[in-house]
C-alpha cells in the first residue's frame, strides 16, 4: 500500500520506514527547517549563551483540536514559549513529540504542524528536534503534542512565584476566560452571539520588554489551567501572602461572560492560553502596565489587585456591589480537556 | 453609554442604597431562607453575606436539585452505568456526589460510559448516533429542567428513538415548602422564592403555601440588586407584621408562569411522591412518566435491584437543606468532608450550601 498517497495518517507513518520518512521530509521539515534541524541527527546541537537557563515541558490533548482562533498545534508552541518565558527567560529552542491516532486525516495534520510553524516563527523559536508516533485507532484521539523548550535568562533577572510583596500590585495582561470558552463552545457545538476566540498568543516579547525596561517584576505567571483564580492562590501561597482582587476591575470580554453566566461557570476559574500575571512593586506598576498595554496582545490589560500582609495564602474578591469573598482554589475539573 | 441591562442588576450605587435601607429598617432578628441553590451560590458569589446586617441570617433550602437527590437515586444512575451497552448521560455535578458505593465519575474511570451534558436534548442526540447503546439521561430539576425533559421525551417519541430513556429523580417547589413549613423545629422568617423556577410555576403556585403559612415570601431574581431588593422586601414585610407573597422580578415572572411549558410537562409527568434526601418522602413532591411514556422510564427498562440505603453517617445535608442547620455546624465539614473529598452532595454541587461555604468562605 502506497501511505504516501494516501489522505489519513496511516500506522506506517509511524513505523519509522518509507512512509515515516516521507512524512517528516515532505510535511514536517519544508515548515519546520532551520540549521538544527536540518542536520537530521537523533538530537539537536545547538549554541547556548553563558548564563541560566529555563526549561519547561507540557503536553497538549485538547478537544476539539480545532476551534475558533486557533489549533493544538499553535496551541502547544504557544504553551511552552509562554511557560519559558513566565521564569523571566528569553524562549530559543523547542522540542516536538507528535502522538497520532491512525486515520487522522493529513489535511488536518498539515493544518496542525504549519500552525505550530507560524507559531514558532512569531515567538522566534527554533523547533530544533522532534519525533512521530502512530497509534492504532482508538488509543489516542485525533493527536496529542508534546512540546519541550529551552530559553535563556538575561542577567540580573529573578522572578518567580514566591517574590510577591505586600503592596505589590497585581497585573492581568488581557480579558480573562477567553481560551476555556472558546473551546467549551466549540465542542458542545454552543452557538451563542458574538466572537469566541481563543486567546492563544506567545507572550515572550511582552515578557521581553517588561524585563529590559529596568522595572523590577517580582513574579510572572500565565493563568492557564485553573484560570487567574486557581494562579493568584498558588503564587500567594507560595510568596506568604495574602492578596484583594476588585471585580469592579477585572477584564472580561462581554460575550465570555454572558455564556459564564448562562452555564454557571465563574470566569476566574477558567483557562487562559495568551494571557499573564505581572505581580510588581507599586511605584513601577503604571510603567509596567503602559508597557504591557503597548503589546499587540496586552491591549485590555489592567491593575486588578494587590498584594496584601493580611491572611497569608488567601484571594479575596472585593466584589462589584461592595461585598467580599473568598476566591480559593478550584477544586475538581471544572472544564476537562481545555489544553 | 449607558448601563447594559446585566450592568443594571450591578450597579454599585444601587446596591450601596439598598444596603443602607437595610440596615436602617431592620430591627428584629430575622431568619430568610434563599430557596434555590443558584440563589446561595450568587449570594456568595457576590459577598452579600458580609454587608448585610447582624440582624439577618441566611440559610440556604432545598433548592439545589442534586443536594435533594437521594441517596438510593444516586445508586441507581450508578447501577444503570454498569448495565452492558449503556451510556449514561448527566449535569455535570452529578458526576462526584457519592452514592453508598461509588460515584458516576468513579464508573467513568473504571470504564463506564458516562456522559457530562449541558441539556437532556445531547442526550437524545447520543441516542439518534448510537442505535446499538441505551443512552440514559438521569434527570434531576425542578420545575425549571423538568419541562424541556418532557420535550425532550416527546422528540424521542415522536421520532421513535427508542434507545433513549430517562431515570427520573424530579422534584417540585412548593410542595417541599409546605413539607419544611411542617417541620418541628424549623424557624423561618421568609422565603426569597426562586426566579427560574417561577418563570414556570408563576406566582400563584405559592399561594396555598402562603395562605396556610403566612410566611413573607418574595420571588426575586439572581443579579445582586434582585437579591437585596428581596431581602428589603422581606425586612419590611416582617417589620411592618404583613406578611405578602410579591413578586421581585416581573421582568420575568408573571402571575400565572409559562402555561405552555408546564401542558408540556403534565403531557408527559404527572404528579407523585417523591424521596428528598435528609428530608425523606414528602407528598406529591415529584413527578413520573405517565402511562403513555412508561417506556421511558430507565428504572422499568433495566433491573437494578436497589436496596434501600442509609445516607452517609455525619452528614448534616437534610438538616441543612431545612435550615436547621449551617454547613460549619456539621462535625464532618472542612474535616472528613472538602470539595475533594465529598460526604454528602452539598459539598460536590457549585450550587450545595457546604460547597459555598467551603469555596467563598
Ligand atoms: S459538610 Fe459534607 S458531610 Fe457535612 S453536611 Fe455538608 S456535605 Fe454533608
Amino acid at each position: 500500500m502506497n501511505a504516501e498517497n494516501n489522505n489519513t495518517i496511516l500506522l506506517d507513518h509511524g513505523a519509522g520506514g518509507k512512509a515515516s520518512h516521507a512524512l517528516f521530509s515532505k510535511m514536517i521539515l519544508p515548515l519546520f527547517s532551520n540549521e538544527y534541524l536540518d542536520m537530521g541527527d537523533d538530537g539537536a546541537v545547538y549554541p547556548v549563551p553563558a548564563g541560566r537557563m529555563a526549561f519547561s515541558t507540557d503536553s497538549y490533548v485538547v478537544d476539539p483540536i480545532f476551534f475558533n482562533g486557533g489549533n493544538i498545534g499553535d496551541l502547544a508552541v504557544n504553551g511552552t514559549v509562554n511557560d519559558i518565558a513566565m521564569c523571566g527567560a528569553i524562549p530559543l529552542y523547542i522540542s516536538v513529540g507528535l502522538i497520532i491516532e491512525e486515520g487522522l486525516p493529513i489535511n488536518d495534520f498539515q493544518e496542525i504542524i504549519k500552525s505550530m510553524a507560524t507559531a514558532a516563527g512569531r515567538a522566534g523559536v527554533k523547533i530544533v528536534t522532534g519525533d512521530t508516533k502512530v497509534v492504532p485507532r482508538g488509543k489516542a484521539d485525533k493527536i496529542f503534542i508534546n512540546t519541550s523548550g529551552v530559553g535563556m535568562i538575561p542577567d540580573g533577572v529573578n522572578v518567580s512565584g514566591s517574590r510577591a510583596l505586600p503592596g505589590d500590585k497585581i497585573i492581568l495582561s488581557g480579558t480573562m476566560a477567553d481560551h476555556g470558552i472558546a473551546i467549551l463552545t466549540a465542542r458542545e457545538g454552543l452557538t451563542f452571539d458574538g466572537d469566541l476566540k481563543t486567546d492563544s498568543a506567545p507572550l515572550n516579547h511582552m515578557v521581553k520588554t517588561m524585563l529590559s525596561s529596568g522595572c523590577e517584576v517580582h513574579v510572572l505567571r500565565d493563568p492557564t489551567r485553573g484560570g487567574v483564580g486557581t494562579t493568584l492562590n498558588e503564587i500567594a501561597s507560595q510568596s506568604g501572602v495574602g492578596m484583594t482582587l476588585f471585580e469592579k476591575d477585572l477584564p472580561i470580554k462581554k460575550q465570555v461572560n454572558g455564556v459564564c453566566e448562562l452555564l454557571g461557570f465563574d470566569p476566574l476559574y477558567i483557562a487562559n492560553e495568551g494571557k499573564l500575571l505581572a505581580i510588581v512593586p507599586e511605584k513601577q506598576a503604571s510603567k509596567v502596565l503602559d508597557l504591557i498595554k503597548a503589546d499587540t496582545f496586552g491591549k485590555n490589560a489592567a491593575i486588578i489587585g494587590q498584594v496584601t500582609d493580611q491572611r497569608p495564602g488567601k484571594v479575596f474578591l472585593e466584589t462589584a456591589i461592595g461585598g467580599q469573598r473568598l476566591v480559593d482554589m478550584l477544586t475538581g475539573e471544572q472544564l476537562p480537556r481545555i489544553c | 453609554m449607558g448601563l447594559t441591562y446585566l450592568e443594571k442588576f450591578r450597579d454599585p450605587s444601587l446596591a450601596k442604597n439598598l444596603v443602607a435601607a437595610i440596615h436602617k429598617e431592620s430591627r428584629h432578628p430575622l431568619r430568610l431562607m434563599e430557596v434555590c441553590g443558584t440563589h446561595t451560590m450568587a449570594i456568595f458569589r457576590h459577598g452579600i453575606r458580609n454587608i448585610l446586617p447582624e440582624t439577618i441570617t441566611l440559610l440556604s433550602g432545598p433548592g439545589c436539585p442534586v443536594c435533594v437527590t437521594a441517596q438510593k437515586d444516586i445508586d441507581a444512575f450508578v447501577a444503570v452505568s454498569r448495565q452492558p451497552d449503556v451510556i449514561v448521560t448527566t449535569f455535570g455535578d452529578l458526576m462526584r456526589v457519592p452514592g453508598s458505593g461509588t460515584t458516576l465519575a468513579g464508573q467513568k474511570g473504571a470504564g463506564a460510559d458516562v456522559r457530562m451534558v449541558y441539556s437532556v436534548f445531547d442526550a437524545v442526540t447520543i441516542a439518534r448516533q448510537n442505535p446499538e447503546k441505551q443512552v440514559v439521561f438521569c434527570a434531576v430539576g425542578f420545575e425549571t429542567t423538568i419541562p424541556t425533559i418532557a420535550a425532550a421525551v416527546l422528540m424521542a417519541a415522536k421520532e421513535k428513538v427508542t434507545n433513549f430513556s430517562i431515570y427520573g429523580a424530579n422534584k417540585l417547589t412548593p410542595p417541599a415548602l409546605a413539607a419544611l413549613m411542617t417541620t418541628p423545629g424549623v424557624s423561618i422568617d421568609g422565603f426569597i422564592l426562586p426566579g427560574h423556577v417561577s418563570v414556570i410555576t408563576g406566582v400563584d403556585a405559592y399561594r396555598s403555601v402562603f395562605e396556610t403559612h403566612k410566611v413573607p415570601s418574595v420571588i426575586t431574581g439572581f443579579e445582586p440588586i434582585d437579591i437585596l431588593h428581596a431581602v428589603l422586601m422581606l425586612v419590611r414585610q416582617n417589620e411592618s407584621g404583613v406578611p405578602a407573597l410579591e413578586n421581585a422580578y416581573p421582568r420575568a415572572v408573571r402571575q400565572s408562569g409559562n402555561p405552555k411549558a408546564r401542558e408540556v410537562m403534565h403531557q408527559v409527568f404527572t404528579v407523585c411522591d417523591a424521596a428528598w434526601r435528609g428530608i425523606g418522602l414528602i407528598k406529591n413532591s415529584g413527578m413520573e412518566l405517565k402511562p403513555d411514556f412508561k417506556v421511558f422510564d430507565a428504572g422499568a427498562r433495566f433491573e437494578l435491584n436497589l436496596t434501600d440505603v442509609a445516607e452517609p453517617k455525619g452528614c448534616a445535608c437534610g438538616e441543612i437543606l431545612m435550615g436547621l442547620k449551617t454547613p460549619v455546624a456539621c462535625a464532618l465539614y472542612k474535616k472528613v468532608c472538602t470539595p475533594m473529598t465529598p460526604v454528602g452532595p452539598c459539598m460536590v454541587s457549585s450550587e450545595g450550601a457546604c460547597a459555598a461555604y467551603y469555596n467563598y468562605g
